[in-house]
């Protein structure tokens, strides 16, 4: 019983990181309708990011998000102005904005290869005085870093929720998901809002980023595990809900969890598909989506 | 081009026929002129992801969806036809044919229900599919008593020049066999460009519920489409077992691989007769020679980062691939010919 515990305390603590990967992804998704095949190579930016921050300047991971997190904005803003704006402009009357998915697609393999030959296919990893350490509950263990990682993703997930509810450029955001046209009569400004949420939405890749180096190697290929993973985190939680990524992750996390301990993890991943693809064909909106969503 | 002048074989007199029959000639010629196992070896590289691409184009240009998954079809016929090989001495040649059939099966079963799904979640349901069929095929090592190995893929049993089985003592075998391959895989999708089906793909393709009101069942059209590229990817998945005679999860059914198919099909054209054809003989060369010539320790993944720069340059700035100035370089040669451009009227 308490292994059982142990188990799935696990799976919803690691789930709770994979949820604040596949926030920013939704809020992508949701608003910009691009599906962000990039979106891992943005992680693995991040993490990079954050490891020479840390190693560099010898901060502790978690201060270093007052850096990554801008730094990522930036990255994000800039990546929308300058690709996939004039993308989604040349496209205007096609009605499945392919190719934005297909330049997402060629980012992700021109930057992943870039960093490989940048920085080498060596596995870097960081050293912190918890890395490693866990807290014991009766004989069930749990790591510290997975746990620190939960309460971040829970955090994030709120402020965006916050953000989002409450702010001018929050509703905004939310009124362009919902009905670009509409929003761009009542004038706002559709492409300044698609900057600001891929900003935003790549932004919480820098929190994702600084969490994971304590715990993973950093690696060109590191954020692919995310990648496919994400957008399984995202259809589950439906399209554009930030919570429902935070819930989508604990589920995959805790499917994945189990699956790995009376599996092994390659059947793991192969389960996660299979709920891919019976969400898609059930209930396509998602559990927090709405039906005209899908 | 229906209305060419003359019948049968005569109509290929017409200037319109002069450039594709000289393509033809170079093409077969081609071995000849370089006797070198590198120049050969990368000219079969070439016609065969040329024939992925044309394969591809069948669903991903014609019929207007984006599949991702396509090498799941490349490794249903690379398995197919090793195991009947290795476990009750089939010849390939046969195995081929049949891999083929349990790929179109194999595509009715995944096809009937994604060709619900629009746009960007075919997409991804395709990549769910390839990538649960490469998980199933890892985590097997013997099903029935049959081996199947898991990770570590079959090796094809050598049987030295034996023509009956598919193996040869020269590559420039493999080189005609795959010519062929995609010369009827070209003449197929021409066939289908100019009749009806075509017409009901593309008008499917750019508005399903239009198409629908018309009358015109689209998704049995995509599904036919969905079977022809099947058939003729699995088919090139055997051929790549013969040629290389390994075969394992991670290679033949790998995302790369999908998104390899996906992006040299787009780059060269998706939806045009000869554009994944074209974008096959401009990448792939490109490709293989960087990855000979450059890959040592500093340069990984040179050949990769390549691909990626010219997709997103491409998607930029000619997201219609690069058929369109091809054809109208054509059409112009044509017309100086004294050929008819269908578009002269």
């Amino acid at each position: 019983m308490e292994y059982f515990l142990e188990v799935l305390i696990n799976g919803v603590l690691t789930g709770g990181l994979y949820g604040v990967t596949a926030i920013g992804l939704t809020l992508i998704f949701g608003v910009i309708k691009v599906i962000n095949f990039a979106h891992g190579t943005y992680l693995m930016i991040a993490m990079y990011a954050a490891y020479g921050v840390c190693v560099g300047f010898g901060m502790d991971p978690y201060l270093s998000m007052i850096l990554i997190v801008p730094f990522s904005f930036a990255v994000g803003y800039v990546s929308q102005v300058v690709f996939v704006t004039p993308c989604l402009k040349a496209e205007k009357d096609v009605r499945e904005p392919v190719s934005v998915l297909l330049l997402t697609a060629g980012l992700w393999i021109f930057v992943n290869n870039l960093f490989l030959m940048l920085f080498g296919a060596n596995f870097r990893s960081l050293q912190t005085p918890y890395s490693g350490a866990v807290f014991e509950i009766g004989n069930m263990m749990i790591s510290r870093t997975l746990l620190y990682a939960f309460c971040f993703s829970v955090l994030t997930t709120a402020l965006l929720t916050v953000f989002l509810k409450k702010t001018n450029m929050g509703r905004a955001i939310r009124a362009v998901g919902q009905d670009r046209e509409a929003a761009g009569l009542m004038g706002i400004n559709i492409f300044k809002v698609y900057n600001v949420a891929f900003g935003i939405g790549i932004a919480t890749l820098g929190v994702a980023g600084a969490i994971i180096i304590p715990m993973f190697y950093v690696h060109p290929f590191a954020g692919d595990v995310y990648d496919m993973r994400d957008f399984v985190i995202v259809v589950l939680g439906g399209l554009g809900s930030v919570p429902g990524a935070l819930l989508g992750g604990i589920i995959v996390g805790v499917v994945e969890s189990f699956a790995g301990e009376y599996l092994n993890m390659s059947w793991a991943a192969g389960i996660i598909y299979i709920i891919f693809l019976l969400t898609l064909f059930l209930r396509p909106q998602g559990i927090f989506g709405f039906e005209k969503d899908s | 081009m229906k209305d060419e002048p003359g019948v049968g074989l005569s109509r290929l007199k017409s200037p319109n026929w002069y450039l594709p029959i000289l393509m033809l000639v170079l093409l077969i010629g081609n071995p000849l002129v370089l006797d070198s196992t590198t120049y050969i070896q990368v000219s079969i590289l070439v016609l065969w992801y040329a024939c992925l691409t044309a394969s591809w184009n069948f669903v991903g240009g014609f019929a207007g969806v984006l599949p991702l998954g396509h090498a799941a079809f490349a490794g249903i016929g690379a398995y197919t036809s090793t195991l009947l090989f290795m476990n009750w001495g089939i010849t390939p040649w046969i195995g081929m044919l049949v891999g083929g059939v349990l790929a179109v099966l194999a595509a009715l079963v995944i096809g009937i229900p994604t060709f619900k799904l629009h746009g960007a979640y075919y997409a991804l349901s395709s990549i769910a599919v390839v990538e649960i069929i490469r998980i199933i095929t890892e985590n097997t090592q013997s099903i029935f008593g049959i081996q199947v190995n898991g990770t570590q893929g079959l090796l094809v049993p050598l049987k030295g020049h034996a023509p009956l089985y598919f193996q040869f003592g020269e590559k420039i075998y493999f080189y005609y066999i795959i010519l062929a391959i995609l010369i009827l895989i070209v003449t197929i999708a021409y066939k289908i460009n100019n009749s009806k089906l075509g017409y009901y793909l593309v008008a499917g393709g750019e508005d399903q519920e239009a198409a629908e009101s018309l009358g015109i069942n689209v998704t049995r059209c995509k599904l036919i489409a969905l079977s022809l590229s099947a058939f003729f990817t699995a088919i090139a998945g055997t051929f790549y077992a013969q040629l290389v005679l390994y075969i394992f999860p991670q290679g033949i059914m790998a995302l790369n691989l999908s998104f390899e198919i996906a992006f040299i099909a787009i780059i060269g054209g998706r939806g045009t007769l000869l554009g994944p054809v074209i974008g096959a003989m401009i990448l792939v060369p490109i490709g293989e020679i960087s990855r000979i010539y450059l890959s040592g320790s500093r340069f990984l993944g040179i050949h990769l980062m390549m691909y990626g720069a010219i997709i997103v340059v491409a998607m930029l700035y000619k997201p219609q691939g690069m058929m369109g100035s091809f054809e109208k370089w054509y059409w112009m040669l044509v017309d100086k010919l004294g050929g008819k451009s269908p578009n002269a009227g």
